[in-house]
């Protein structure tokens, strides 16, 4: 609580310094759930197509609005389409979008901010004055409207666009754990010895800048996810009928009463899908002592 | 900069127009518009001139509150904004007051005793939340509360303004405004507790023990304010995507909101409406960013000197 | 000398955390008492436990995975033990602080001269045209200049040595009749400090207090304390009169200490004579005598056994130590 308690970190550093070994604090049982859950996520979109689900557009009017059953494990919807096989389909354009944007924001973004970091000066000055413009941008609402006016919508221009927009967080983010770093004692030691640039890039500031990166990566995949389920329900995301978990959950609106299982599978996936990646995202911030306040 | 970027914003919005495949009158206005339509929207963007001198004729029109006419509801855009924005500003703002009188009491709480069993499980509470997105929030606030109590919860015909019954008009924004609620108070109670915790380490918070007045006083009058800068940013940020999430909850229950108008504008193709209310609320989110930036600044003396 | 004299007993007094890496025995087998209007000094390096005890003493530990043990009567009221709300009755008024850095030990988003009011307007029950009319006269005490605008600045438009002035008026609000002074002057330029510290002293004799002057730097109690406390890995190591502990010490390391400071009468470029080593580690201490790893006199018996305080030839004064330095030698201080 009070500040002798850091007197009392202090010792206690200086006292496991020279005899103890560091303590490397563990992740815990649950990350390595939410890694496995994840990773089964991941692995049931990619491979949906040969697993032994049912066909997710296939309509069959025999069975309409049924609850769970051995036959459809998460019932069926208003067409008689199978529930869980279209969750499992869905998770497809959530997987794909997010890691889409996520490959176009850290692709431009996390160069850019290291560099900025690294060079200082003018080239950080303007690329930093710019990126403050874009981020005051109201994102979301600029999403919108791009993806409103740029018809026909396809899964590629979604993610041109989520990408584009997420460019300066990522940009904003990486430069300043970079900036921590490229002040550090053997970054500039290294420099004065005469290490080319391209040397200190990759091999001081990549993988000092790394586990703050990955650790934003899950959490940036999260927000898109997200995002991607609001467009979804704005209908602004593929079009029906693929299956995506935001416009599922919007077609189940109508039908909220009759079929609630329409609304609640889904809703899970995401959910369960969201949680695992925050908390693996938030367990390697801890791990990796990031402060929240660099995110 | 502040200009700068509305200067940004607004050669963005003008620019959406553009992004329409083929001639934007055709797609606006169909194939077999009306020559009037035809003359009016060219008058409105000056489409048969030059790309710069598009822009200055738009500018000047928006400047004079002229966003133009649907073509599809032949109402001014201008009046249907300014007709549904109330509704929006009154849900975020009741949505802020109640996330903000939880979030900061429990966060408070939390960082009293940082690791205590209270604290975990509002932190565990709150980290869960933090991955409910608010339409799926929404959706099952519908499913298992409003329908089974009989909460208002939606109907165009069925809102009623403020200034007519505030009754019924409090009861029907309930539920957006709490779905809103619950993402922002997530997002206030994370930051304002580690904020907090952080404050609690602070040599003069031990310096105010030592005076002797009371925990109370020393989390009301020493800690909240030190601690609160990060909070007012993230509102300040927040509110962007309370605007999308508002949209979203909106359309949701049919309330004739700014995002109701603008989903039902999307799917009728009415491109003016879009327009202008993507470039009225751009400017109001800029607006109150800048807003926050300044209490920000009386909050904390210490941002304004460096 | 009776016991209605003394202001602080402070008897076997022990502050232990718990870390995470095992107990922390940060002060240990502390005793002794302090007269009133009479200033104490506390001298060790940075390390030694005078923060932990001084704030031991006045009950400002942290209220977690913190052990007490002892005894500390300040004033007839029992610290050690004692609910923080019982405590919160003697801080302030009773007992007050001077913190060790006043660039963090000010509220930096608090007018400072709310922050002088708050102890007279909440424990004292003061109103507001009271409470700043003192205010204004405490900081006119501690020697602010044109103090009615400055009760109206934040802390970060203040100078170290200003703001330290701050601290110590804050301090005094309340009349307390112990101040306990925990390096008041580390933070600051050199000029500053002697200001800081005879400011200190004047107020000490207009108030009437007891002050307990902690510091790295023996240089400084010299001449401004009647008694030394000399403390090494959380222990009392010397203590006596502050004339007898510069002229006779017997402990090897409170000599180390003296060599250590640097003095006036000194040719400026004599080389200061750093300790070698390092302060031994809390979570392990070594069993005998903590210093001896570091002592040139050490012997086995020192690395086995822990010496404990024994009377040396004046009154008051004692020191710990198997091979203690001869009576004669003394050091010019």
């Amino acid at each position: 609580m009070s500040n002798s308690m850091m007197y009392v970190n202090e010792m206690v550093e200086e006292a496991s310094a020279h005899d103890r070994p560091e303590r490397k604090r563990r992740l815990g049982i649950l990350f390595w759930i939410c890694v496995g859950w994840l990773a089964l996520n991941v692995l049931a979109a990619i491979f949906a197509n040969v697993l032994p689900l049912q066909d997710p557009l296939f309509q069959n009017y025999v069975s309409i609005n049924a609850g769970p059953s051995l036959h459809h494990l998460f019932g069926t919807d208003d067409l008689g389409r199978d529930i869980f096989s279209r969750v499992v389909f869905g998770s497809r354009v959530s997987i794909e979008v997010s890691s889409g944007a996520m490959v176009i924001g850290f692709g431009v973004g996390a160069p850019l901010g290291m560099l900025a970091a690294y060079r200082r000066g003018k080239f950080d000055a303007i690329l930093s004055s710019v990126m403050y413009v874009f981020l005051a941008f109201p994102a979301i609402i600029a999403t919108i409207a791009v993806l409103s006016f740029w018809t026909p919508r396809s899964l590629f221009k979604i993610i041109v666009v989520i990408g584009i927009a997420s460019i300066p967080v990522v940009y904003r983010v990486i430069r300043s754990a970079a900036m921590t770093i490229a002040t550090k004692d053997y970054v500039v030691a290294a420099k004065v010895q005469g290490a080319t640039d391209r040397r200190i890039l990759m091999k001081e500031l990549l993988p000092n800048v790394a586990p703050i990166g990955i650790s934003f990566l899950l959490i940036g995949i999260a927000t898109v996810v997200t995002l991607e389920g609001a467009l979804a329900f704005l209908g602004l995301s593929v079009n029906p009928p693929t299956p995506s978990w935001g416009n599922m959950i919007n077609e189940s609106l109508a039908i909220l009463q009759t079929n609630p299982w329409l609304a609640i599978f889904p809703s899970l996936a995401m959910c369960l899908f969201l949680l695992c990646l925050n908390f693996i995202g938030d367990r390697l911030r801890a791990h990796y002592d990031v402060s929240d306040g660099k995110l | 900069m502040l200009i700068v970027i509305v200067f940004i914003i607004t050669v963005g919005a003008f620019y959406l127009i553009h992004l329409l495949p083929g001639d934007p009158a055709v797609v606006i206005l169909g194939t077999g518009a009306s020559p009037v339509n035809r003359a009016k929207l060219y008058a409105q963007f000056g489409l048969n001139k030059p790309i710069l001198e598009q822009y200055f004729v738009w500018i000047r029109n928006v400047v004079h509150g002229n966003l133009g006419t649907s073509f599809i509801t032949q109402t001014s855009v201008w009046s249907t904004v300014r007709a549904a924005l109330p509704i929006d500003v009154e849900i975020i703002v009741l949505s802020q007051i109640l996330a903000f009188a939880v979030a900061i009491p429990t966060a408070m709480r939390s960082a009293r005793k940082p690791d205590g069993w209270l604290d975990r499980i509002l932190s565990a509470g709150s980290f869960t939340l933090l991955s409910i997105p608010s339409f799926v929030i929404i959706v099952l606030l519908v499913l298992f509360v409003a329908i089974k109590l009989g909460v208002p919860h939606t109907g165009v015909s069925s809102y009623v303004s403020l200034s007519s019954d505030w009754i019924t008009n409090l009861e029907s924004l309930t539920l957006p405004a709490f779905t809103l609620a619950v993402g922002s108070y997530v997002v206030y109670y994370r930051v304002l507790r580690s904020d907090l915790i952080a404050t609690l380490q602070e040599e003069f918070i031990t310096m105010a023990r030592s005076k002797g007045i009371s925990q109370r006083r020393i989390m009301w009058r020493h800690a909240f304010r030190p601690s609160s800068v990060a909070l007012l940013g993230t509102a300040g940020v927040n509110i962007g995507g309370l605007l999308a999430s508002g949209f979203i909850v909106q359309y949701l229950l049919s309330i004739p909101g700014l995002g109701y108008t603008l989903i039902t504008s999307i799917g009728q193709s009415d491109y003016l409406v879009v327009q202008g209310i993507v470039l009225v609320v751009s400017v109001g989110v800029i607006l109150i960013n800048f807003a926050f930036d300044f209490i920000i600044n009386i909050v904390d003396p210490r941002i304004s000197r460096e | 000398m009776s016991q209605e004299q003394k202001l602080l007993v402070v008897k076997d007094l022990a502050t232990t955390f718990h870390t995470p890496s095992g107990p922390l025995a940060a002060v240990g087998g502390v005793s002794f008492d302090l007269n009133q209007n009479e200033t104490l000094g506390i001298v060790g390096e940075s390390g030694a436990g005078k923060t932990v005890l001084l704030r031991t003493i006045m009950g400002l530990q942290p209220r977690t995975n913190v052990d007490v043990s002892g005894s500390v009567l300040l004033d007839g009221f029992e610290v050690v033990g004692a609910s923080e709300k019982a405590k919160r009755s003697i801080w302030g008024l009773e007992v007050a602080m001077v913190f060790q850095d006043p660039m963090t030990s000010l509220n930096p988003v608090m007018r400072i001269g709310k922050q002088i009011d708050e102890i007279l307007r909440v424990r004292l029950g003061m109103d507001r045209r009271a409470a700043k009319a003192r205010a204004l006269e405490l900081l006119e005490l501690v020697g602010i200049p044109s103090p009615a605008v400055r009760y109206n600045v934040f802390p970060g438009e203040l100078s170290g040595g200003m703001r330290q002035r701050v601290v110590i008026a804050t301090a005094l609000a309340g009349s307390p009749k112990l101040l306990m002074a925990d390096e008041p002057t580390t933070g600051l330029d050199v000029t500053i400090q002697a200001q800081i510290l005879n400011l200190l002293e004047e107020l000490k004799e207009q108030m009437k207090m007891s002050v307990v002057l902690v510091t790295h730097d023996l240089g400084v109690v010299a001449t401004r304390t009647s008694q030394i406390i000399v403390m090494y890995a959380g222990r009392i190591v010397e203590m006596g009169s502050t004339r007898e502990v510069f002229a006779h010490h017997r402990m090897p390391y409170t000599r180390a200490l003296l060599e250590g400071s640097p003095k006036v009468s000194n040719p400026s470029h004599t080389r200061l004579l750093a300790i070698p080593g390092r302060p031994p580690n809390l979570l392990n201490l070594p069993k005998g005598c903590s210093f001896a790893p570091r002592c040139s006199f050490a012997t086995d018996r020192c690395r086995q056994e822990r010496p404990e305080l024994e009377n040396a030839n004046a009154p008051g004064h004692t020191f710990a130590c198997w091979n203690p330095l001869p009576v004669t030698q003394s050091v010019s201080a």
